[in-house]
């Protein structure tokens, strides 16, 4: 019995020295001027904007991805057509991506001067990178995969029977997936949006590329960390750094609630 | 109302579930479908139903050409084996959920549901989840939840076959007084000849994706059409080169025309009713079924000599 | 619809990305990812990753045990931090690290701005991996198995190494190949902790990063594609080995 304690003093210490002890320091470093100091340095107009950025990142983000996620999904679990196999295996491909090439991908595309169709959109007076547009892009490309994955196998789950006793007692195919679909796959929706949502308020790479870090313009919570650590403003950087622990830690126990009810439904 | 199936064919990629069949299912019968797994009675039941389309032929339905009609629009009541349940409705919303899309009035709806709960004696379960019921509790909800909107006809696919023995025998009858009650056209797919033997009044015979027959569960047992009905329905040994019912064989304790010499391998006492199984002289094996009264008065033994013959009339089909 | 969502959000920009690195035909590619600066970066990102995978499998599979097969107050709790390093925006996570094993260090180990410290950010990012792969399998796993060995007198080691280690193997494989993806495009936990200094601590998607700033979109561009092929060949062989070592069962 001696070895049990010898695996799991391995394994809890490896975790403390890799997660615990170092989140529970960003915690200690963020107060160690007051409560007061860390206040003020999350409530500044640039914090403000900062977090305000990340909030309309997730808010145009989340929503379309979980859009497209259903739709998706139910293209890949229910319809039969050509390149079906392609599009399941196309979804994943952002996991695969560094989020630095993300931002690059983006600039070829969008960039206003040598990009794609980033000349026209200039023209027309939109501007794309280097502005909020670019950085919603690069924050849905990156969060794209999450409710495709969680909802798909949930899916294959609730089988095709409870639709067909839809169609059977006189549903269309909407009242169907609003009635029927839609409520037994809820659970895996709701984890992929928390999962889109995590990543989305956290993503850095991509939206670092795209972003032109302009303080007070283009800058999210997540630069607005990096601006404030590189100028010496560890407060500042601890501080926003807590309030996005905070809000992981929030994402983490959602995800611990819906996890459970997903297996049971 | 009547159903008239023409000449539908169905293929699943190279596999054939229909080859060309033709059915008419009378107003108000109670038919079942039978046959082995694979043999095309449930593709024919979602046809009925508008589940699968049919690559060729013609289903209707009240005399109307439905072949074409999508499921939502042809008014039959569908109840799956395995449920189907909506697992995030209460009972009550899962026998509403075909009228609330019809947006009947709440008030009619409540009453249709009370009505029906009752029916299938689930009262008092109307704001439990499927997930708190049994399963036989579960079926009788999905029955209630397809007769809700008074189908023109009833489909059933394996309705029994996902519960254990005790319920689904007592299920079965209980399926036969609804629809006493009922008087809707039901058609049921089952593999198990007993118990389309007990419920149903027509029987359809499917195999390989043709009907083998269609008759009354007598005319099926008495007179089959063929070896395969036959062997499919109720017992059968072999005896002279002749597929026979083990209880049409009599045996006898000294040779006579037409009887064929046999020792007794083993005895086998079921209560009322007795096995014996024998050796024929070419060394083929066969049993016959006789009643505990018969074997006394025999006083038959292992090891024994007899001489088996068919009874006067028997049911029989030549061996293929 | 969906398709063209995708379209215009990840593969005509990741199109983009193909065609420009071919932009000065294929030797211009050649020329670009061979530029001693970028051969470190790339040499740099791999060795790590494959370190982190190594390390990942030894310490996710035996954190899955642990939480599997122990009890012990808080296991709960520990197990729902597990998933913390996928909650956490990167650049909290390179912060988070800096605090214990930075230049203020608490207890004196400064790896700031070495290579050590890009494992050390990489295995923090890839946490979750291998653990959340093999947990299910491990809890799963029917101990009769483990009984019947033991009944035939296979001792705790022989055990774990012929019966337990072979069925866990597809699930570490599987989360080992998602950790080995995600490592060598790691960006935002690496920007405080390891920085950017060529030949040094420079990684992989910093050179492409710094390639950019400088105005230099097909060397960034062409580093980009090979980052994006190892990592979609990674995905396939580890999803083949995993799926091979998978086709006894059934």
């Amino acid at each position: 019995m001696r070895s049990k304690y010898a695996l799991r003093f391995l394994a809890l210490g490896y975790l403390a020295l890799l997660l615990g002890i170092p989140v529970v320091l960003v915690f200690v470093n963020a107060f160690q001027d007051g409560i007061g100091a860390a206040w003020s340095a999350v409530s500044t107009p640039e914090a403000q904007h900062a977090f305000f950025l990340t909030l309309v990142m997730v808010a145009v983000a989340v929503p379309l991805n979980t859009i497209f996620g259903v739709v998706a999904a139910l293209a890949i679990v229910r319809q039969r057509f050509r390149g079906r196999a392609l599009l399941n295996a196309l979804v994943d491909l952002p996991f695969a991506v560094s989020p630095v090439v993300v931002g690059l991908a983006l600039l070829l595309v969008y960039g206003r001067r040598d990009g794609w169709v980033g000349p026209w959109f200039a023209e027309h007076g939109v501007q794309i990178i280097f502005s909020t547009p670019g950085m919603i892009l690069a924050t849905m490309f990156v969060s794209l995969p999450f409710v495709v994955r969680e909802v798909i196998p949930v899916l294959r789950e609730i089988g095709t029977e409870q639709e067909q006793a839809a169609a059977t007692l006189g549903a269309g195919p909407l009242q169907t997936f609003f009635r029927v679909t839609l409520p037994a796959i809820r659970w895996g929706v709701a984890y992929g949006v928390v999962l889109t949502t995590a990543r989305a308020l956290g993503e850095f790479g991509a939206v670092s590329v795209v972003s032109g870090k302009l303080s007070g313009q283009t800058e999210t919570a997540t630069l607005f960390v990096e601006n404030r650590f590189q100028r010496f403003d560890e407060t500042g950087a601890y501080a926003a750094s807590v309030v996005l622990a905070l809000l992981a830690l929030v994402t983490l126990l959602a995800m611990n609630v819906i996890k459970p009810k997903e297996a049971q439904a | 109302m009547s159903i008239v199936v023409d000449s539908v064919s169905k293929r699943f990629g190279d596999f054939t579930a229909l080859d060309d069949v033709s059915l008419e299912v009378r107003d108000g019968s109670l038919t079942a479908l039978l046959g082995p797994s694979g043999g095309g009675k449930s593709t024919l039941l979602r046809v009925i139903a508008g589940l699968e389309t049919p690559d060729s032929g013609t289903v209707s339905i009240a005399g109307e050409d439905a072949t074409r009609t999508p499921p939502q629009r042809r008014n039959v009541g569908f109840v799956f084996q395995h449920y189907a349940a909506f697992k995030h409705m209460t009972v009550a919303k899962n026998v509403a959920f075909g009228l609330t899309i019809r947006k009947r009035p709440q008030d009619e709806i409540d009453a249709r549901v009370d009505e029906l709960l009752k029916l299938v004696h689930l009262d008092g379960f109307a704001q439990r989840y499927p997930s708190q019921l049994s399963g036989g509790q579960r079926q009788r909800m999905a029955l209630a939840r397809a007769l809700a909107v008074q189908p023109r006809v009833l489909l059933l696919d394996e309705p029994f076959g996902a519960l254990d023995a005790t319920v689904r025998k007592e299920l079965r009858a209980w399926l036969r007084r609804l629809h006493d009650e009922v008087h809707v056209t039901t058609v049921f797919v089952t593999h198990d000849q007993e118990e389309a033997m007990e419920v149903a009044e027509q029987i359809v015979v499917l195999n390989k994706g043709g009907i083998e027959q269609v008759g009354s569960p007598k005319e099926l047992y008495e007179s089959p059409a063929n070896e395969f009905v036959m062997s499919f329905i109720g017992p059968v040994s072999e005896l002279s080169g002749r597929w026979i019912r083990p209880h049409d064989v009599d045996i006898l304790r000294e040779p006579a025309d037409g009887a064929a010499e046999a020792m007794i391998d083993r005895i086998v006492h079921l209560g009322f009713e007795v096995r014996v199984e024998l050796s024929l002289g070419d060394g083929d094996t066969t049993w016959v079924q006789i009643t505990k009264a018969q074997a006394q008065e025999l006083e038959l033994a292992d090891g024994e000599i007899v001489w088996l013959r068919a009874s006067t009339a028997p049911t029989a089909a030549a061996v293929g | 619809m969906a398709v063209a969502y995708l379209s215009i959000v990840a593969l005509i920009p990741l199109a983009a990305v193909v065609f420009k690195s071919f932009e000065n035909g294929t030797d211009g590619f050649w020329t670009a990812v061979t530029n001693p600066e970028a051969v470190a970066a790339l040499k740099l990102t791999l060795i790590a990753s494959l370190i982190v995978v190594i390390v990942n499998a030894f310490f996710g599979t035996l954190i899955a045990w642990v939480l599997v097969r122990d009890e012990f107050p808080g296991k709960s709790i520990v197990n729902s931090l597990i998933d913390l390093p996928f909650a956490l925006p990167t650049i909290v996570a390179g912060i988070t690290l800096l605090a214990f094993y930075g230049p203020e260090s608490p207890v004196g180990v400064n790896v700031a701005f070495t290579r050590t410290a890009v494992v050390l950010a990489l295995l923090f990012v890839t946490l979750p991996f291998v653990v959340r792969a093999v947990q299910p399998v491990l809890l799963e796993l029917d101990r009769d198995m483990e009984q019947a060995a033991e009944s035939l007198g296979a001792s705790r080691v022989t055990v774990f190494r012929r019966i337990i280690l072979p069925n866990l193997l597809p699930a570490m494989l599987a989360g080992g190949g998602l950790a080995f993806a995600r490592a060598i495009g790691e960006f935002g936990s690496l920007v405080l902790l390891a920085g950017n200094l060529p030949f040094k601590t420079q990684a992989a998607s910093f050179f492409i990063f710094s390639q950019v700033e400088s105005d230099n979109p097909v060397g960034a561009s062409a580093v980009s594609v090979v980052l994006l092929v190892t990592a979609l060949l990674i995905l396939l062989a580890f999803g083949w080995f995993s799926k091979r070592a998978l086709r006894h069962e059934e």
